[in-house]
């Protein structure tokens, strides 16, 4: 079957009702899929844009806690299907059809939901997650999916061994069938004649419709069940010997290709350093395959000199990716990426540093190695980032000492402010 | 002995099956609906309930999601009289499927085959 017909009879649940626990305080407010990510984008925008860009424009959105961000963030940003022509975004709530309850593991908002596979009678059903950032055509894995005998198939990528313990853990025998799956193990097997890296599930489902029916109205009767992909889904059918996992990986090159799960501050404070590197893993600026993002009509990124008693006094930009909207005006910023609307002044000094939409750093105030969610105040000549107690009686710290101040703080506010 | 409950809104085939259910040696009570049928698992603690999807009211669909909400380990079987609900993927939680028809023999073997199955499963 061709890749266009696959991709046609496919439905898309994307799954996005993540707490990111580990990214607070950046989901104080939000959903992980929520936050912000790059200057422009929102988490789930990556996610969207490759489905988009992989022909998928049946898609629902399950979202849960903390949802009213992403809600507002679908709905201004990612209202570009034709209804007429089939095309949807639909953003599902837990709808209480089944019980009187939430959501439990990701196999139970599946479940929860099966009502829209029986209305829409998909061929097959790609299940995503929005808590991650990569670029991948979906295409190519309903291909894999279709030449192997498998009733799913799952993405998996190849991470460092260090920090493999996140995930679940694939093994697999030569024709790519997966011969052995741990969810989360402490000490994660690493891939054969590779002791430093584990190949792993990236949470990219593919199903045949009617293999997901019957796995989730198996599971949902199951006692002993957490009602999750990871836990008991996957091991199920791993040991039936029906799932096959496609390599994310360059097809020329057999490297394995960018994706990161955002789980932790440190992870998010990485994930977005490097896309100021002078070539980073994650090309935002493809044409080929842009990134979608809402983008609010606010003014092209201005750079001033600020007036100063001595004179003028240059605003300068390095090493930064800087958000429309933006006034540098006679502050310095270096290695950092600046969100819309922010507004720099004289002699303030950013560096390796993430702001927010709005944040306003006041004149002589010095930012380094920290995230300033949105909206934040930081007044004249505050620093943050030098005092590692100072910055630990007023902001979260991570442990990778980096500041996050969350969103909607006025730090000059007396009561706050030191 | 295990208890059958019978959940279907045409009288004589709840008469029917309770003749046959009772004489294949279960003990049986039976509900005219749906949401009598819910009070009866509530009050009764059947063992298995055979369920008919179109009755007036809440269908049986909806009452086997329920069930399984209270508690999982009630076995469901689904009789109807048409068949295309076995396609339906909202049916496919039931522990069996059984198409109406005039001989009951089917639905008798079926609670049986359904109780094994729930007993070896529960050792």
């Amino acid at each position: 079957m061709s890749i266009r017909k696959l991709v046609r009879g496919t439905l898309t649940l994307i799954l996005a009702g993540g707490q990111g626990e580990r990214l607070y305080p950046l989901t104080r407010d939000r959903s992980k899929p929520a936050v912000p990510f790059g200057g422009a984008y929102r988490i789930i925008d990556f996610t969207l844009s490759n489905c988009i860009h992989s022909g998928l424009r049946q898609i629902y959105v399950l979202t849960q806690y903390k949802s009213f961000s992403l809600d507002q963030h679908l709905q201004r940003g990612w209202n570009i299907f034709s209804y007429e022509a089939g095309e949807f975004l639909y953003r599902i709530p837990p709808q209480h059809r089944v019980g009187q309850r939430w959501y439990g593991g990701t196999a139970d908002a599946v479940y929860q939901n099966i009502y829209l596979l029986q209305n829409r009678k998909p061929d097959h059903v790609l299940i995503l997650s929005g808590d991650h950032i990569y670029r991948m055509d979906y295409g190519k894995l309903l291909g894999f999916h279709a030449d192997h005998q498998g009733c799913m198939s799952l993405a998996a990528a190849v991470v460092p061994k260090e920090g493999a313990d996140q995930f679940g853990i694939l093994e697999v025998d030569e024709n790519w069938k997966v011969v052995g799956f741990e969810e989360k193990p402490a000490n994660p097997k690493t891939i054969p004649g590779d002791p430093d890296r584990c190949l792993v599930n990236m949470g990219v489902y593919i199903f045949d419709t009617a293999d997901l029916v019957r796995e989730l109205s198996f599971d949902a009767k199951q006692t002993d069940s957490r009602h999750d992909f990871g836990k008991d889904i996957i091991p199920r059918l791993v040991e039936q010997g029906l799932v096959y996992a496609y390599p994310f990986r360059s097809s020329q090159t057999h490297e394995p290709r960018y994706w990161r799960d955002i789980g932790t501050l440190d992870s998010y404070y990485e994930a977005t350093m490097d896309l100021v590197s002078r070539t980073p893993q994650l090309d935002l600026y493809d044409k080929d395959w842009v990134f979608r993002a809402w983008q609010p009509p606010v003014p092209p990124f201005k750079s001033v000199h600020g007036f100063t008693q001595d004179g003028t006094l240059p605003g300068i930009v390095e090493d930064s990716i800087v958000g429309g909207g933006t006034i540098i005006s006679g502050g310095r910023v270096e290695r950092s990426v600046i969100g819309r609307s922010v507004r720099l002044n004289s002699y303030c000094r950013v560096t390796d540093s993430i702001l927010g939409d709005n944040v306003t750093v006041g004149r002589y105030a010095r930012v380094r190695r920290a995230i300033i969610d949105k909206n934040v105040v930081v007044p004249e000549g505050m620093e943050i980032g030098f005092d590692p107690v100072q910055d630990a009686a007023l902001f979260t710290i991570s442990p990778g000492g980096v500041v996050v101040v969350p969103k909607n703080m006025d730090l000059s506010d007396p009561g706050v402010h030191l | 002995m295990s208890k059958i409950l019978i959940v279907d809104d045409e009288p004589h085939l709840r008469l029917l099956y309770e003749t046959e259910l009772r004489r294949a040696g279960f003990e049986t009570m039976t509900a005219s609906n749906a949401v009598q049928g819910l009070e009866f698992v509530e009050t009764m603690k059947p063992d298995l309930v055979i369920l008919d999807i179109r009755m007036a009211g809440m269908d049986g669909i909806e009452a086997m999601q329920r069930i399984l909400e209270r508690d999982k380990r009630i076995p469901v079987i689904l009789n109807t009289a048409f068949s295309s609900y076995r396609d339906n993927y909202l049916t496919w939680a039931a522990d069996a499927y059984v198409t109406k028809s005039s001989d009951v023999s089917e639905l008798v073997e079926t609670v049986k085959g359904v109780l094994e199955n729930k007993a070896t499963a529960q050792n």
